[in-house]
């Protein structure tokens, strides 16, 4: 730890001072990353405890066992597979529609000026802007009209307009990273302007689809308002699921938990794999949420 | 963009640049259109007219949706928690990002994976993060409950979520946790961009940390603290999933912001055009904000 100091661009000496200093930001670091993500670690103690106690008060901060009780409770009562099929379908095919039509259009407005280029961008950030609870009754209106609420395409055309934005505004910004130079050589030796794409800007895209896929992915997996009022009993999402469990007469906290953590895990897990996307991404873009 | 018109169908490599671009914008272009502008454009007519979800003739009402909303006092009510619950949210947000920021801008091993834990609030899916706090504030067993009534912060038995003197601020706080995250990458970020040569500079005239801090930090961070306070100031506003999730606007009113009140005006009253003059009025509020935003920035970038 040789570069302690926060600019290490003086001495390399440390005064006391420096050294309290160090102390004191490590052990407030230290809080924050508590802070940050207790809850989670709560989250997954409480859906491991037996109900003996899980219901006891006040509670204890270590369990003395570990159970599985609560996992099946979850699953054996309820629908909760037919949930996590649900949202895997809608996250997935949400994701896919919005990356392929987002890098069409990513790709439109980084390499081309066109008519109307501009307007497209106001449209654009119209939509990331837009508040979704502003749009939820009209949206329900449109799709009650032509009988689709209630089913899972309805859900995917409402999370198309939260991730849309966000694919077409990063894989702007991935395209954008790519040397056009690159480009124009494979058109000078004979490409089309889509041979050029596909053949030399695609395969230095696949980072940046990645990317793209991840962030669409965990938007729609996560989403709660359009899935719960656009869905019915069969075509309920994990989010909209779980809430079933709190509205029931007795609050059942070791399934709610459980499922709680499994729809987390996921999400979790491909942050971990994609940390660095991820960052990028949020700076690039942002992200709402 | 004229130029571009005359030869969008002529031949060469510009024009097909232009019909290139507007095809590849096409399909992100209708899916807007279909999903967003059209249901918009819908919504407008439907705020002069008393609609609900069974009725089979709309009567057309005028301005009558409109002027209920001045005297509706829950809305207003409402209206106050939503500034509240804005201002705190970003307060916090921005506050506890830049503190963390600073504490992750460091040359240690590790940071790295600091930084990995640090994103979490805001990676997790806000179902679980809602349930989860909920869980921890619940009345007979939640963890941090308990603990506040053993130090007689609280009633035996209470929740803050479930006290009206404390359910908004409480909801404030959920949501800092949530969000800080994002903040403070976009502030670690831009420290990484600050010019080292400033603080050299700086240290050479013999400037202590906290003057370091102020004169070269803080100005440095400006312009990207107001593009924040725009983004997640627009965001924070309307957002609904947090608050409803939790406490659903309770108890008695005393959470109620627009986003969850207009929730209720649609699908527990379903007074539809009543909720469409809602979401007009507010629609027509931030897009002032947003131009007014816009021309203060260019004003300020011209000087």
């Amino acid at each position: 730890m040789s570069g302690a100091a926060l600019r290490p661009a003086g001495s390399r000496r440390r005064t006391p001072g420096q050294i309290v200093g160090s102390v004191l930001g490590a052990l407030a670091t230290l809080a924050l990353v508590l802070f940050a993500i207790f809850p989670q670690l709560w989250m997954l103690i409480s859906s491991l405890r037996p109900a003996t106690e899980l219901f006891i008060s006040p509670p204890t901060l270590f369990p003395s066992s570990f159970t599985l009780d609560w996992y099946i409770e979850a699953f054996a009562g309820s629908n909760a597979v037919r949930w996590f099929a649900n949202s895997l379908i809608v996250a997935v095919a949400t994701s896919l529609i919005s990356s392929a039509v987002g890098a069409l259009a990513g790709y439109a407005l980084a390499r081309f000026v066109y008519p109307g280029r501009k307007l497209f961008m106001v449209l654009l950030t119209s939509a990331y802007l837009f508040p979704a609870i502003l749009l939820l009754m009209p949206l329900y209106l449109m799709l009650a009209n032509y009988r689709l609420v209630g089913t899972l395409p309805a859900i995917v055309l409402a999370h198309l307009v939260i991730t849309l934005p966000l694919s077409t505004w990063l894989m702007k910004s991935f395209i954008e990273g790519i040397p056009r130079e690159l480009e124009e050589a494979a058109l000078v030796d004979g490409c089309g302007p889509f041979g050029a794409f596909m053949r030399v800007t695609f395969p230095l895209l696949r980072t940046g689809l990645a990317t793209t896929l991840l962030f669409s992915f965990i938007l729609s997996w996560d989403e709660y308002l359009f899935a719960s009022t656009l869905s019915n009993g069969s075509t309920a999402t994990v989010p909209v699921g779980i809430q079933t469990f709190i509205s029931s007469f007795d609050v059942r906290w070791g399934a709610i938990m459980a499922l709680g953590s499994l729809v987390t895990i996921p999400v979790v897990v491909l942050f971990v794999f994609l940390q660095r996307y991820f960052e990028k991404g949020i700076t690039a873009g942002g992200v709402k949420g | 963009m004229l130029r571009g018109r005359s030869g969008l169908f002529g031949r060469g490599l510009s024009a097909q640049e232009r019909r290139l671009g507007l095809s590849f914008s096409l399909p992100a272009t209708v899916v807007f259109l279909v999903v967003l502008a059209y249901p918009i454009f819908e919504n407008f007519r439907s705020g002069f007219y008393d609609l609900d979800l069974v009725g089979k003739n709309p009567a057309w009402v005028g301005f009558d949706n409109f002027i209920e909303i001045t005297q509706d006092q829950k809305l207003w009510r409402s209206l106050g928690n939503t500034l509240t619950w804005t201002i705190g949210s970003l307060v916090g947000q921005l506050g506890l990002g830049l503190a963390a920021a600073l504490l992750i801008d460091r040359p240690w091993p590790g940071m790295r994976w600091v930084r990995q834990l640090l994103l979490m609030p805001y990676v997790v899916p806000v179902i679980a993060s809602a349930l989860v706090w909920q869980w921890m504030l619940d009345g007979n067993y939640g963890i941090i409950s308990t603990e506040f009534q053993a130090w007689g912060l609280l009633p035996f038995g209470a929740s803050p979520l479930g006290q009206e003197s404390t359910s908004l601020l409480t909801v404030i706080i959920i949501n800092v946790w949530r969000g800080f995250p994002f903040a403070m990458l976009v502030y670690w970020a831009s420290l990484q961009s600050i010019d080292q040569a400033q603080y050299e500079a700086a240290m050479v005239d013999g400037a202590n940390a906290v003057q370091r801090f102020l004169h070269i930090t803080l100005p440095n961070l400006a312009s990207v603290t107001l593009s924040l306070i725009a983004v997640r100031g627009l965001f924070t506003l309307m957002y609904f999933e947090l608050i409803w999730l939790t406490t659903r606007g309770g108890p008695a009113g005393s959470s109620d912001v627009m986003s969850t009140y207009l929730y209720r005006v649609i699908m527990g009253e379903f007074r539809l055009g009543y909720a469409a003059a809602i979401a007009v009025t507010v629609g027509l509020f931030l897009l002032a904000v947003v131009v007014i935003f816009q021309l203060g920035r260019r004003l300020a970038a011209r000087r």
